[in-house]
């Protein structure tokens, strides 16, 4: 399988170790911000893709990230490397939080509720100004990483490629577990997920917690990477690119999660130019996603490469050719 | 008959203005297969979902085991040690069928999400003990060779099979069936009822199940309790069921009898 995933991730994975070799500036800011985008499509994608739970709360995690990390350093003057842990847990507290709503409710009413939140925390970011400093943002400090020999940029670059490893380590190993296959049950039948011991509304909150820290964690790259938080890169577009990076890459995979995530960036870089058009181009592309290739890019992937399946079980199969494994489900998209 | 199984008293459930149970009193004892049949809207799917906890009764009391379900939540009813299986394949559709049955085993399971994540060795001890586990309820069934099938892959028939085997693999004491027998051809009959037999006798499983295919229920079931309009009017051996009264009334109507009686 010389094209399988494994091989294939890490043939990127070496060249992303390089990549501050050669890069300019802009170059390398693109590159950590597909890592950010791939964290946080991975946590999106074990809430949304694996749990089936379709909330529109990630961008307001992101969002929250950013600033608890941000705002801890201004107003308190914590180190970078004190606030960044303590703002993804924050994101993961609230996340959790939002699970008790998505006890009662599912599908669209999860969606819509889920979307109130959202707006309601970019009010707390726009009106809250004492702390958040409105609409305008806030410059958070310099990052520096002083006792290695490294400048910020790559610093920072390095700091998210290791935790783009990490964390998709650990997604991958936990939707290979009893935990992910809870987590497809809650999606595919929450009825018989009960009937089996599986307590939903622990899961669900797993999940939500799962995503909020994963959101929580690139909030605080993506601050460091700006080096400024304001209200409006964490609105609704925001949320809009965030589960396009799903869509595309593939609903109910990780590694469609990178996929996706790392081709969407690129699409919004190259039409960085014509802002208005980005709205537009995102638009047709989840419709046609929806409606022509549910499942994602990851289903091609799959058809035409062999080591691409993603078991939820730890174990090797003794799989029989020609019998394919099941597409993930896209009916959470529209559901 | 030492204490019953499953003791259900006095079992009212409404939604709304509409009384489904009212007053359903109903024993099942251990080992025993209870068959559970009435006409259409008779409320037997509604007392099985009462039984395990995702309808809330209105009034009455259910005892499973020594232990008081009434308002815990389904999953924790459950883990007591009572599965169920669905009137509709609710088969994990994303799963294949041996993730299916490894879902089943969530409560023998103990793997946290942490160590999982991490991926400790007890994590990946258990899910290899769980592969194994899962094969051999497989094996039971008689469905070994679909193990890396998509759920989605198989017949209606080998899907309500392996929901079966899915169930089983918690290790219940009593489980529920929802009309095990719904779309299957006849040769496929006589294999569910020797499967259910055997799950009794192998596995020491005691059974309720809704079913309206007669034959099924004639042939394996000891005792058979009717339901009709939310009361449980008759209860007794089958043969002896069969030929009440009050049953033929509920199934064929007051009316047909008073015109043969009046011809």
């Amino acid at each position: 399988m010389p094209f399988g995933r494994r091989n294939v991730f890490l043939a990127l994975l070496a060249f992303g170790a390089i990549v501050p070799a050669f890069a300019n500036g802009y170059q390398l800011f693109v590159c950590n911000l597909v890592a950010i985008y791939i964290i946080l499509a991975i946590g999106l994608n074990l809430l949304v893709g694996y749990a089936g739970q379709l909330a529109f709360a990630n961008a307001a995690m992101f969002g929250i990230g950013a600033y608890v990390i941000g705002l801890l350093q201004v107003h308190l003057g914590w180190p970078f490397w004190a606030a960044f842990p303590i703002g993804s847990l924050v994101a993961a507290a609230v996340g959790t939080l939002l699970a008790l709503p998505a006890l009662r409710m599912s599908g669209l009413y999860l969606a819509l509720s889920t979307l109130a939140f959202a707006q309601a925390t970019q009010w707390v970011f726009l009106h809250w100004e004492t702390v958040t400093f409105g609409a305008g943002g806030f410059k958070t400090p310099q990052l520096s990483f002083a006792p290695l020999p490294i400048g910020k940029p790559a610093g920072l670059y390095y700091l998210s490629l290791i935790l783009v490893v990490l964390l998709y380590l650990f997604a991958r190993r936990l939707v290979r577990s009893r935990i992910g296959r809870a987590f497809v049950a809650v999606r595919d039948s929450e009825v018989a997920a009960e009937s089996l011991g599986i307590d939903l509304l622990r899961y669900k909150a797993l999940a939500f917690g799962l995503s909020g820290f994963y959101a929580g964690i690139a909030g605080g790259l993506y601050s460091a990477l700006l080096n400024f938080v304001a209200p409006e890169g964490y609105d609704l577009f925001q949320m809009i690119i965030q589960k396009s990076t799903i869509v595309v890459g593939g609903m109910g995979s990780i590694a469609g999660s990178v996929v996706g995530a790392s081709l969407i960036i690129l699409i919004l870089e190259l039409l960085r130019e014509v802002k208005g058009f980005q709205e537009i181009a995102f638009g047709a592309l989840l419709v046609g996603f929806v409606l022509f290739m549910r499942g994602g890019l990851i289903v091609v992937v799959r058809r035409y490469l062999s080591g691409w399946e993603e078991p939820l079980r730890l174990t090797p199969k003794a799989e029989a050719p020609g019998l394919p494994r099941p597409d993930p489900q896209p009916s959470v998209a529209e559901k | 008959m030492s204490a019953p199984l499953l003791s259900v008293r006095d079992l009212h459930v409404s939604f709304g203005g509409v009384h489904v149970l009212q007053g359903i009193d109903l024993d099942v004892g251990s080992l025993e297969i209870r068959g559970l049949i009435g006409p259409n809207g008779a409320g037997k799917t509604t007392l099985l979902n009462a039984i395990c906890g995702m309808y809330r009764p209105r009034q009455g009391s259910i005892t499973f085991d020594g232990t008081s379900v009434v308002g815990r939540k389904a999953s924790d009813i459950a883990s007591l040690g009572l599965g169920r299986t669905f009137q509709t394949s609710q088969l994990f559709k994303g799963m294949t069928v041996l993730e299916n049955l490894m879902t089943g085993l969530h409560r023998q399971t103990t793997t946290d999400f942490l160590s999982a994540a991490f991926g400790l060795r007890r994590a990946s001890e258990e899910e290899v003990r769980s592969e194994e586990e899962a094969r051999r309820a497989l094996h039971f069934v008689g469905m070994s060779e679909f193990a890396d099938r998509p759920a989605t892959a198989l017949s209606f028939g080998q899907q309500r099979v392996v929901e079966i085997a899915r169930t089983l693999i918690g290790d219940p004491k009593l489980v529920l069936l929802d009309e095990p027998a719904v779309g299957l051809s006849i040769n496929r009959l006589a294999e569910l009822d020797t499967l259910l037999r055997r799950i009794r006798d192998q596995k020491g499983v005691t059974l309720i199940l809704i079913e309206h295919v007669i034959r099924l229920v004639m042939d394996v079931c000891d005792r058979v309790t009717v339901l009709s309009s939310g009361r449980a009017i008759a209860d007794g051996a089958p043969e002896v069921v069969r030929s009440a009264p009050a049953v033929i009334e509920a199934y064929l109507g007051k009316e047909l009898r008073a015109r043969n009686s009046a011809s």
